[in-house]
């Protein structure tokens, strides 16, 4: 395994000699500013495409085989979408470029705006964030600002022990409290508790919906109205919106804002951890929050207005990822009135899966679950989640989630999507019961899985302890000064000892 | 792993002992090491710097989980454990005693009727397994 | 266009197994619905051939220009093989590498970015990168206030006005305060280099006026080309360096997706946010990639993470190591050069016709000019109906002009001939 810094030295080159241009040379800058060493290496175009084509194939991808990662929504991300975001009109256009040469693309805009008004019924969207963590952020400083606004001081926010870490961490970012609430025996946020921690300095509640463990939150009205009664909003973690399409409107069950997730629920690709794309939509009474600039429309003309008081500002330069955008936008064309088709057949994927798993695997509630559900392996023991997940690669799966949410011991969320066929699940849960099977007859060999892959299992905790975090000449995991630190199988006899 | 007696230990899993001098010496128990997993890097306090009884003092991190570390009594920070930052992994190994994470002088020892002796901490710890 | 496989009958043995009679009785948990709306006023469904007919007919309401405008997007060549690479399924179609064994691929390109940026920019360590150089920027203030616990934020002039309006934006939530002097309370100072008007400068001078009050010095690198022939930041003492990566290898999008980066020096290592890939072993001594340092991250120290941040923009840095491995450093070496002579010959050409030049420092491709009184507005709008988008009109009748080697000599020629026609009409 070589880095690309680790060829021998060669070039190609794409543009003309910089040295034919007549004109001005560096040596007109001060020398001072003049960089000395450009410590890069050349490489031959030929050696690149196969460095980054072999390393692509020590990879896993949709394109690949099930991704069935809980909470992720790992679906088809349809080709001609790619083609469509290439469309020269899109991709080649700058930001900056005047109004009446961006017509096509502010329309894209307005109308994909519309469109998550109609499927959220909420009354206004912002498609700036970049992410779904970044519209989670911007909800919450709209939220600030909505209470500085009316003069009032809340400074903490609700959220249920079953919460994506990102809830916690965006109510820090903009310095709120977070009050956790324990989620019921059936797995919904406990309302009594709810009930008991709704004090008069709780700004925000959020929710996610379906939740993380796969499940409707089924107090989310008396929720709502709880929260309303009280002064505080109510935020929806669009997470899991691929379970409501056409379904149900996070805007009918009480909230007043949501994010959606346009690289979960709109199919744009996840290209190995980003770029996503987060859109957040809100209810009237907070529209003017909203951050700058507004897409326009007067029906004649499209333009981005600027000129919005209580705005709470720009999250990022310019106007959001567009490119994500066209794609999201290209692929609710494309299902139009028919997207709860989506939900639908995500939701029934989920529930058979389940079924084809629940007996060897601990469901711990026992409810209907969405479009994804999450199964307790701790029958098959401690660390039967990591072993599980480790080898169900050999089977040629990706694994799915594991160990979230915190709430349930060795905890497998499992989220097929609509885009899977009945015998591709048939094969996963054949295979995980499999699995199931060797734990309790060759428990050792799981552990030492996987064993079809490029590697077999990495160290964690070397990498941590000893970081090598970056190429330089004298990389490797040799050890200065004759010091080396204990490696796995050391570890392991040293704690026997 | 020395004796426990004379060792006090929380709910959060620290223990602590006093030395003759009257100074704390404070680190987490087997148990929470074995919970944690491999330890990978420690967040200390400044010498100097005071804690009220249960308030959190340190982090510590492993692979998968980061927890943070209550001070067992109130009291100022006179030593850390340095050598944790190349040894992590003496706090898995050692726990009680290469593994010491921090050293207190207590401003009210009479806190320490708050927390658990050995015994009683075995007992907590066995009860969380049910 | 239906992506679904479950045919009629696979669904009628589905809901068998599962034991109930419809889809509908699945969705009874789902309360409360809305009346059957016909679709949420959606339009029919298209084919894949209707789509791309609709969405050409979209794109070709918008007119491409010749750009001679940066502003924070710069419009660069971007070599074919990037792209072609990009597009492989194992690259585009993948998550986050949390399964190290599935995902070495992207973990190794991760460190390669992280080794090139760190290269680029002098500075120890980089994350897999985040959003974009205005919210790396941000982030890398909250670092900041996290790592010496204060409030102020002091930024020089020439940065981006629009990274300064996200600055604000992220600060008031944070409760940071945006300063105008240099003193104890401030946690980090922040130059941009080049600037927003395209000035170079050894900043030196503003890291050892943060160094003096214990404050960090941030540089913000919106133009990265530029460090192939600039001294990088960590060369005069940048603690952080964050900035804009579209410049290598991504298309200008109409403003995203982009790519951030975020570098530091060695003691700001455990409050570095994002990701960040590590070199390990695997049980049997072979080389591999983790993502290391996950204690830090929002999904396990949640209300103590530095940062909520969940993705990165990992398709946008494989394609910007992609394109540095391309490009090498005799190939970035030359786009700089290019970039650099195109514009200084621009702005020669426009002195000689009264355009005042007002950068007081040496530029790197981007330079500003003030139009002969009264008239940017009539330049500019000139340059438009010849299909050139000629520069970001500022205040005080002030255009900022960009140059990269995508502006070919002839280009160049057309630009002064046709002002110089203009103002001859006059």
């Amino acid at each position: 395994m070589k880095l690309i810094f680790e060829y021998e030295e060669s070039i190609t080159g794409h543009l003309p000699d910089s040295s034919d241009d007549d004109s001005h040379s560096l040596g007109d800058l001060p020398r001072e500013l003049i960089r000395k060493e450009l410590p890069l290496p050349n490489v031959s175009e030929i050696d690149v495409i196969r460095h980054y084509s072999n390393m692509s194939r020590k990879n896993f991808g949709v394109d690949i085989g099930f991704y069935p990662l809980g909470s992720c929504t790992m679906k088809y991300n349809p080709k001609i979408n790619e083609d469509i975001a290439k469309l020269e009109g899109f991709m080649q256009l700058h930001p900056l470029s005047h109004q009446s040469c961006i017509q096509g693309s502010l329309q894209l805009m307005w109308e994909l705006g519309e469109y998550f008004k109609k499927i959220t019924g909420m009354d206004a969207f912002s498609l700036q964030p970049a992410a779904g963590s970044q519209s989670e952020l911007l909800g919450v400083m709209i939220a600030k600002a909505y209470f500085k606004e009316k003069k009032e001081k809340r400074t903490k926010i609700i959220i249920p022990d079953s919460a994506h870490g990102t809830n916690p961490a965006t109510a820090a970012m903009c310095k709120f409290e977070t009050i956790t609430v324990k989620s019921d025996s059936r797995g919904n946020m406990d309302i009594d508790e709810f009930k008991e921690l709704l004090e008069e300095d709780i700004a925000l509640v959020m929710l996610t919906n379906p939740n993380t463990l796969g499940l409707f939150e089924e107090k989310v009205l008396e929720i709502s109205d709880l929260a309303h009664r009280n002064g505080s909003l109510m935020y929806c973690d669009g997470a899991n919106m691929n379970a409501l399409l056409g379904i149900t409107r996070p805007a009918d069950q009480g909230f007043d804002l949501i994010h959606l997730n346009l690289h979960k629920t709109f199919s744009t690709p996840h290209g190995g951890g980003g770029p996503g794309a987060g859109a957040l939509g809100v209810k009237t009474h907070l529209s003017d929050f909203l951050p700058l600039p507004r897409v326009v429309n007067d029906g004649k003309n499209l333009a981005l207005d600027y000129d919005r008081r209580k705005s709470v500002g720009m999250t990022r330069y310019c106007y959001g990822n567009f490119g994500m955008l066209v794609r999201a936008y290209a692929y609710i064309r494309s299902w139009g009135n028919e997207l709860r088709k989506i939900s639908e057949h995500a939701i029934l994927n989920a529930n058979y899966l389940c079924s084809l798993l629940k007996e060897d695997f601990e469901l711990p509630y026992d409810r209907r679950c969405a479009h994804e559900f999450v199964l307790s392996s701790r029958k098959l023991g401690q660390k039967s989640a990591l072993n599980i997940a480790k080898r169900i690669m050999d089977y040629g799966f990706h694994p799915p989630t594991i160990y979230f949410p915190l709430i349930v011991p060795e905890a497998l969320m499992i989220e097929p999507t609509e885009t899977e066929s009945k015998e591709t699940l048939d094969e996963f849960a054949t295979a995980l019961r499999k699995i199931a099977k060797e734990l309790k007859e060759n428990p050792d060999f799981v552990k030492g899985a996987p064993y079809t892959r490029s590697v077999e299992r990495l160290d964690e905790v070397i990498a941590a302890r000893r970081p090598n975090l970056r190429w330089n000449a004298h990389t490797g995991l040799e050890e200065e000064d004759g010091k080396k630190m204990p490696g796995i199988n050391e570890r392991e006899d040293r704690r026997q000892k | 792993m020395g004796s426990l007696e004379g060792t006090k230990f929380t709910k959060e899993h620290e223990w602590i002992t006093i030395s003759s001098e009257g100074l704390a010496m404070i680190g987490i128990s087997d148990f929470a090491q074995e919970q944690l997993g491999d330890i990978v890097s420690v967040e200390l306090p400044k010498v100097g710097s005071k804690f009220r009884q249960m308030q959190p003092m340190a982090i510590v991190d492993s692979v998968k989980a980061s927890s943070d570390i209550y001070s067992p009594l109130s009291g100022e920070v006179v030593q850390v454990n340095d050598e944790l930052s190349e040894h992590p992994e003496w706090i898995n190994e050692s726990p009680y005693e290469l593994g010491w994470i921090i050293k207190i002088k207590p401003s009210n020892m009479e806190e320490l009727d708050d927390l658990m002796t050995a015994g009683q901490y075995s007992e907590f710890v066995g009860e969380m397994g049910k | 266009m239906n992506y679904i496989p479950v045919t009629e009958n696979d669904k009628r043995n589905m809901l068998r197994h599962i034991g109930v009679n419809s889809i509908n009785d699945l969705l009874i948990e789902l309360k409360p619905r809305i009346a059957d709306s016909g679709g949420l006023g959606l339009s029919n469904p298209m084919s894949e051939l209707e789509l791309l007919e609709h969405m050409k007919r979209l794109s070709e309401k918008n007119n491409l220009m010749k750009y001679f405008i940066g502003a924070g997007a710069y419009n660069h060549y971007v070599p074919a093989a990037v792209n072609h690479l990009l597009m492989r399924g194992e690259f585009l179609t993948g998550y986050t590498p949390y399964q190290a064994e599935m995902s070495q691929g992207t973990l190794q390109a991760m460190y390669e970015f992280q080794s090139f940026i760190c290269l680029l920019t002098g500075m120890d360590v980089a994350n897999a990168s985040m959003y974009d150089g205005s919210s790396a920027l941000a982030e890398a203030v909250l670092l900041s206030s996290s790592y010496n616990g204060r409030n102020g934020v002091f930024v020089n002039n020439g940065l981006n006005p629009q990274y300064v309006e996200v600055l604000k934006t992220y600060c008031e939530g944070a409760d940071l305060e945006i300063v105008n002097e240099i003193n104890e309370k401030t946690t980090c100072v922040i130059g941009q280099n080049p600037d927003f008007y395209g000035n170079l400068e050894n900043l030196e001078y503003l890291s050892d006026r943060a160094h003096k009050v214990g404050a960090l010095f941030i540089t913000c690198v919106v133009e990265p080309t530029s460090l192939a022939i600039v001294q990088p930041p960590g060369y005069y003492g940048a603690d952080i360096v964050v900035g804009e990566g579209q410049s290598f290898g991504i298309p200008i999008n109409f403003g995203g997706p982009y790519l951030g980066f975020l570098g530091v020096k060695d003691f700001l290592l455990k409050k570095i946010p994002g990701r960040i890939a590590g070199m390990t072993a695997d049980s049997k001594g072979r080389k591999g990639f983790v993502m290391t340092f996950q204690a830090r991250e929002q999904h396990i120290r949640r209300e103590r993470a530095t940062s909520n941040i969940t993705t990165n923009v990992e398709l946008m840095a494989i394609a910007s190591t992609i394109y540095l491995s391309l490009m090498g450093r005799t190939g970035l070496k030359n786009v700089a050069k290019l970039c650099y002579s195109r514009a200084h010959l621009l702005q020669e050409k426009l002195a000689k016709m009264d355009f005042k030049v007002l950068n007081d420092k040496p530029f790197y491709n981007e330079f500003l000019v003030r139009a002969p009184s009264g008239s940017s507005e009539n330049v500019l709008s000139h340059l438009l109906k010849e299909g050139i988008l000629g520069g970001l009109h500022l205040d005080h009748d002030n255009i900022l002009i960009c140059c990269t080697e995508m502006n070919s000599l002839q280009d160049i020629e057309s630009y002064a001939s046709i002002i110089n026609e203009r103002m001859l009409l006059k």
